[in-house]
């Protein structure tokens, strides 16, 4: 058996819940990961070795949270720790564990004595209480989380006999050697090119950029693919949709009534963005205070819209201050997520028990959005302030149709100056002659004619119909004129925006989060652990998206990073990449996260750069199998002694089930589409008040980025994705018998395999050819013998149930609205069709490696 | 052992220690959970997918092996239907008296209770059975099995909105994004069913009902918990799961044919590449396959004698209703199914006390009562528990104008209302609990929506103090950090 990677420890004994122990014996095994705990001769470092273990076993009772504490002791600050405590004891007394109150508790014999307490369900390991000793010993070294210290570029590493390594390679390798593993061998071509492609554009390479790919034997091929990639408006898409899952963007409300909103010019902003490359820094700045930036452009203002993207909750009786505190919670806390890592939902009702950031941080933070003016109320999804943002098509349209009934009101109104006889300046409803007509219809005269009610204008046309034919005529001009204004002007998307429209606000603290019980007033401040003293200049939201890109925050481009990271190795360096807190994981390489942290920076939050570095590194090159030995010693692949390999999003899968069969729109942008979906569910989910119209034509095959989202029930041809109803930076990758059904039975997944399996009949004379183009299509390479032998022999099976059962062939190959394509026996193309369905749902399909 | 139940086995240890850390103390903890609890391992070796219990679990011998929730949602009156109070009829048209109210806050369409007038119970109340519960004349059948239930009157919470009480009942905080019950109740015991999935929604509203509430998935989510732990919806109407039906064209012998190569195909990969996962994806591709023949199976109801039909009531037969909904519940619950949540709708009489509540009690009485009087003939009422409830009460005093009987109606009110429970464990014919005089507070014996929760739990086998799961750096838990077991609720 190979060494494992990590030391035995022994068991806690009688603990109260074997599960719960093991879980926690677990987090502090990995805590000490390759760490202090497996080597007695490395120092003692506090924030990798001891602030860990205080804060899982000592803060949720001495830590930051001053309403929780225990005994007047705080163990989260050095004066807390080293200072003498109310009991007159000296908790840490540096350089003597035996004259530290600390260590007798923690290993008492007395359990009224012991420290963590019986009923906590914690304990303390002989190897960790010998840290504790260790480090006291060592003269009580003290320092601040991990994350919260700013990244400093570490040296990169020499690793002995690879000289040429790239900075990635050199802290991974260097690692491997330390753990005395060897990097896998180099993917094949084609394994790589469709891991690359799927990861920069969310599609799998075309046969034909597979076939230049492996006989291009010049030097830089690999680069030459990236350069193509990132080139590709198929990259924004692709980098949108995580976006969209952090910026809870849907294309509804969410809550009861779950109204339809309009921020797709929002995300189409997002792909642009992403696609020219827009720096990270800026993409913040945008976003965040976009509207407080000097003379803001359009542009400026519309990417503010990533504050705007939270639920509204329209539920008859809400109370309108509920629902903006609600708004304000939520922006809070993304931002927190998104830029920071910081779990700020937990300091909304009391300070954090475990890291430290206060409610007095978290409403100091909440009063950076607290200044626009959005009003609770109703369920109205544009709701102000709000920007337009037509297409050129659709402005155009606005002004002809605003043109258009300015003539029409002007003829009725020259005609109603005859009809209705009236000093001027008075209304037609003054005039004698009005008098006469029905009431209705006098109200309706009030009104100057362009502003009238389209069916009010109706009405009246009625009532002149035979007796005054050209008035009536004029009247139904109006009505349509105005008709066709009003269609215009609704077809122009509005989007939600900031503003700070209520500058006099004053930001209360909240009572456990509750609106009905405000406290003490706060002014804007930035998150105090992190960013220590500095002031806010201008006080408004620039300051804080100014500091959350400064040089000097130690946590945005660590968490940007990781969360790239994560898109394209599957688990980020810090697995928990919501939390870069106390209780988040610690990274697995934290000299290469912070050197890539530095790096981003330095290149001027260069996404397109920092993708590349990661996708053209050797550890990415590598093969992804998995080895008796890789899979005892790191099954979740954390050291990257391989290459990844995971089963696609959902989304991925649409799209690439799309693409391989030709079916795919590249169409950018734009309205949301509504493709295949099982009837009635909207229905069904609100009582028929929703109805899903499905689209036809292109709309059917749009990328899945372009699908409308209702929020209180999403797409069901998606699964593990974020729900869009608050921020999401990690999703779940599930395996149940549910994604099975779908795949093997969706109209959209049947359809892409008939459309396939008709490109495959063209692509060659004979099964061999057909079987070649199929893998290529789908898997980016050619099926092996054995695999050829299975799909052979179904396909014999299909082909001659098909031929025995014409109108089987006939039902399958109806299924879906595209044309199907002529030229093929109907028992043929249902036998392929088949076939192509088959290698749709192999693992190797539907995942990533 | 095969290679495939070897990489299962592997794969299902380590979804479960999925968030400890980096995941690299695996093979020293398989060992030790080894130790801890052999059965455990050996039912994480479970070749169908099915999620496997935890170790360690159940904590104590369970009650109850199955939970029936018959959710209500929209908050039935408590004080027309279950918590009688005469003192209410003498009061009727007469503003709160002082002290009942202080400080309260309600929804918007109150807003300020003070000087609200009081309603009297709209139908009549009779003593039932042998113990002697009040049941109101609008619910004749579930007064019929009185002596079976037990019913909680002291219930409170502090939710005075639909959605964050329904929320806070099943997942045990009023913002979206914990675990309900049915997914705990999964990741806790795991699924003793092949077929079928452990934990199945069903929702329904009564026809004409003019104020519907929306059913968010969320309430029955599994939150931060795997996906692979929250409920699986059946749906109303069509397929009860989507997806299910194969495409036109292709027959089950097509299909088994296209499976048995796919299954070929990947255990080829799963030879040269190693990647346990696709182990995994062998075995969901053939659960999906036996869910196909299984679910149509569960929704075929034409074996069911007329007799028992009959006790759930006419509406039965039609797809999409309570009662329909309610007969499924114990087919579910016979395959093996843990949790099963129906949900009906259309409980909010801010107008309709006199209309709307006389459809829903129709709709929703004479199914319940059919469904315990179902479970006890046939032995299964002993350890499956049966919940019927809302996420409130409504108000003792009138929403509407006095003299408009047509459009009387009660508000939100959380601050006491009534449940039922039967079976598992529970005791029959008690009621436990008391409101004030009024109906407007409890005065004895208050039970938490965390309380409840607990005791579901505790039911089930479960400490709800135990059953927890790390997340963002803390164990959470659906009883939060409160909640006390009802001890005297519990058959002894």
């Amino acid at each position: 058996m190979s060494r494992n990677l990590l030391p035995q420890h022994p068991v806690a004994p009688r603990a109260r819940n074997p599960f719960r122990a093991a879980l926690a014996t677990a987090i502090s095994l990995a805590l000490g990961f390759g760490g202090a705990a497996a080597d007695v001769s490395r120092e003692v470092r506090f924030s990798r070795d001891i602030l860990p273990l205080l804060s899982d076993h000592c803060f949720a009772c001495h830590g930051p949270d001053e309403k929780g504490r225990k005994g007047g002791l705080r163990l989260d600050t050095r004066e807390g720790a080293l200072g003498r405590g109310k009991s007159g004891e000296t908790a840490v007394f540096a350089g003597q564990p035996e004259r530290s109150e600390l260590v007798r508790r923690i290993t008492a014999t007395d359990p009224d004595d012991l420290m963590p307490p019986a009923k906590s369900n914690h304990r303390l390991t002989a190897d960790q209480i010998a840290l504790f000793r260790r480090w006291i010993a060592e003269g009580a070294e003290w320092g601040r989380h991990w994350s919260y210290e700013p990244p400093v570029r570490p040296t990169v590493p020499q690793v002995p006999g690879e000289a040429d390594l790239g900075p990635v390679d050199a802290f991974l390798r260097a690692r491997l050697r330390r753990e005395g593993l060897e990097p896998s061998p180099e993917a094949s071509r084609s394994d790589w090119i469709r891991r690359v492609t799927l990861d920069l554009t969310g599609l799998p390479p075309t046969p034909v950029e597979v076939e230049a790919f492996r006989n291009d034997a010049a030097p830089g091929a690999h680069e030459r693919v990236m350069d193509r990639l990132l080139a590709s408006p198929r990259y924004g898409e692709r980098m949108a949709w995580d976006w969209l899952e952090a910026a809870r963007y849907a294309d509804s409300n969410g809550y009861q009534g779950d109204s339809e909103r309009t921020m797709w010019p929002w995300r189409d902003w997002v792909v642009d963005a992403f696609n020219r490359n827009l720096p990270y820094d800026l993409f913040t700045v945008w976003q965040l205070a976009g509207d407080r930036l000097p003379a803001p452009t359009h542009e400026q203002r519309l990417a503010t819209g990533f504050l705007r993207n939270h639920m509204i909750n329209g539920e008859g009786g809400r109370i309108a201050e509920e629902n903006r505190i609600d708004y304000l919670f939520d922006q809070t806390e993304t931002v927190a997520t998104v830029w920071m890592g910081a779990t700020f939902n937990c300091t909304r009702c009391h300070d954090h028990k475990y890291d430290p950031h206060t409610r007095r941080d978290y409403f100091s933070l909440l009063a950076f959005f607290d200044r626009t003016v959005v009003d609770g109320g109703g369920g109205n999804p544009q709701n102000p302030p709000n920007l337009a943002g037509p297409s050129p098509e659709q402005s155009r349209r606005a002004a002809e149709t605003e043109r258009a009934l300015d003539e029409a009101a002007r003829a009725v109104a020259a005609l109603e100056a005859e009809r209705f006889p009236r000093p001027d300046g008075k209304p037609a409803s003054e005039s004698p002659a009005a008098k006469e007509l029905p009431r209705e219809l006098q109200e309706t005269l009030k009104t100057a004619p362009r502003d009238r009610d389209p069916s009010r204008i109706g009405t009246l046309a009625s009532h002149w119909k035979s007796t005054a034919p050209a008035y009536h005529e004029a009247l139904e001009a109006l009505r349509g004129a105005r008709d066709r204004r009003n269609a215009a002007a609704w077809a122009i998307p509005y989007v939600m925006v900031m503003d700070d429209g209520a500058p006099g606000r004053v930001t209360r603290m909240l009572e456990r989060g509750n609106y009905l019980k405000p406290g003490e007033s706060v002014p804007m401040a930035l998150p105090a652990a992190v960013a220590g003293n500095r002031a806010v200049s201008r006080t408004n939201r620039l300051d804080l998206a100014e500091w959350l890109v400064s040089r000097d925050n130690p946590l945005t481009a660590r968490v940007t990073v990781n969360r790239f990271w994560q898109s394209l190795f599957g688990v980020g360096l810090v697995k928990t990449s919501e939390d870069f807190g106390l209780q988040g994981e610690r990274p697995v390489h934290p000299e290469l996260l912070d050197w890539l942290a530095v790096e981003f920076m330095e290149s001027g939050w260069d996404v397109k750069r920092l993708v590349r570095l990661m996708a053209t590194s050797a550890a990415y090159r590598q093969s992804s199998r998995v080895t008796p030995t890789l899979a005892e010693r790191d099954p979740e692949n954390r050291l990257l002694a391989r290459g990844p390999r995971f089963r696609m999003p959902s989304w991925m899968i649409r799209d690439t089930a799309l693409a391989a069969a030709g079916l795919l729109s590249d169409s950018v942008g734009g309205a949301p589409v509504k493709p295949y979906q099982p009837s009635g569910v909207w229905e069904e989910a609100t009582f028929g008040t929703k109805r899903y119209e499905q689209d036809h034509g292109e709309s059917l095959y749009r990328r899945s980025l372009y699908v409308f989202w209702r929020r209180i029930v999403g797409p069901t041809f998606f699964f593990d994705t974020a729900s869009r109803q608050t921020c999401t930076v990690r999703t779940p990758r599930t395996n149940v018998p549910l994604h099975a059904l779908l795949t093997l039975n969706d109209t959209a997944y049947v359809e892409a395999a008939r459309v396939l399996a008709a490109r495959v009949l063209a692509a060659g004379p004979d099964d061999d050819a057909r079987l070649d183009a199929l893998g290529l299509s789908v898997l980016g390479r050619p099926f092996t013998k054995d695999e050829r032998t299975v799909l052979s022999r179904g396909l014999d099976r299909h082909r001659r149930r098909f031929l025995g059962d014409p109108s089987a062939a006939a039902a399958l190959l109806g299924v879906g609205e595209s044309r199907v394509q002529p030229g093929n026996t109907p028992a043929e193309h249902a036998a392929w069709t088949v076939v192509s369905g088959t290698v749709l749902n192999l693992d190797e399909a539907l995942s990533q490696e | 052992m095969n290679p495939i139940q070897e990489h299962r086995q592997l794969l299902t240890r380590r979804t479960f220690l999925g968030r400890s850390g980096t995941g690299l103390g695996l093979a020293a903890l398989s060992g030790l959970l080894g130790r801890a609890d052999d059965t455990a391992a050996s039912a994480a070796a479970s070749p169908t997918g099915a999620p496997p219990r935890l170790p360690g679990l159940p904590h104590h011998a369970p009650r109850a092996k199955h939970v029936i929730y018959l959710f209500q949602n929209g908050a039935p009156t408590h004080v027309d239907l279950f918590d009688y109070k005469p003192r209410l009829q003498e009061l009727h048209g007469k503003p709160v008296p002082e002290g009942y109210l202080g400080g309260k806050r309600f929804s918007t369409m109150t807003g300020k209770a003070d000087g609200k007038l009081l309603l009297a119970p709209i139908e009549p109340f009779h003593r039932r059975g042998q113990s002697g519960a009040w049941v109101s004349e609008l619910m004749p059948h579930t007064a019929g099995i009185a002596d079976d239930l037990c019913f909680v009157k002291g219930l409170h919470t502090g939710s005075v909105n639909h959605a964050p009480g329904i929320s806070m009942m099943l997942s045990g905080a009023e913002i979206p994004g914990r675990p309900t019950l049915g997914a705990w109740l999964t990741y806790g015991l795991g699924s003793e069913c092949e077929n079928l999935p452990a934990f199945v929604v069903m929702t329904s509203v009564s026809k004409g009902t003019s104020c519907g509430q929306i059913f968010y998935d969320f309430y029955w989510g599994s939150g931060f918990l795997p996906s692979r732990f929250q409920g699986v919806k059946f749906r109303g109407g069509g397929e009860p799961v989507l997806y299910l039906g194969d495409p036109a064209g292709i027959d089950r012998a097509t299909r088994r044919a296209m499976l048995d190569d796919l299954a070929e195909l990947n255990s080829i990969k799963l030879r040269e590449h190693g990647d346990p996962e696709i182990a995994t994806r062998i075995s969901q591709y053939e659960m999906a396959f036996r869910m196909q023949a299984s679910v149509p199976e569960l929704a075929d109801i034409s074996g069911e004698p007329q007799s028992v039909l009959d006790l759930y009531g006419p509406s039965v037969r039609e797809q999409g209703t309570f009662a329909y909904n309610c007969l499924m519940a114990r087919r579910l619950i016979e395959r093996g199914v843990r949790t099963v949540q129906v949900m009906h709708a259309g409980w909010d009489q801010h107008n309709s006390l006199t209309t709307e509540l006389y459809t829903q009690c129709r709709d929703t009485d004479q199914p319940s009562a059919g469904l315990v009087a179902d479970l006890k003939q046939r032995g299964l009422l002993d350890d499956t528990l049966v919940v019927w409830g809302g996420e409130f009460g409504r108000t003792p005093f009138i929403q509407g104008n006095l003299d408009d009987r047509k459009r009387w109606g009660r508000d939100h009110h959380p601050y006491a209302f009534t449940s039922w429970m039967a079976g598992g464990g529970v005791k029959a014919g008690l009621t436990y609990g008391e409101t004030d005089d009024l109906g407007m507070n409890v005065v004895k014996d208050p039970v938490h929506v965390h309380d409840l929760q607990a005791t579901i739990l505790h039911l089930m086998g479960v400490d709800h103090e135990r059953l927890t799961y790390r997340f963002q750096g803390r164990d959470f838990r659906l009883t939060d950090i409160h909640g006390d077991v009802v001890k005297g609720v519990i058959d002894s």
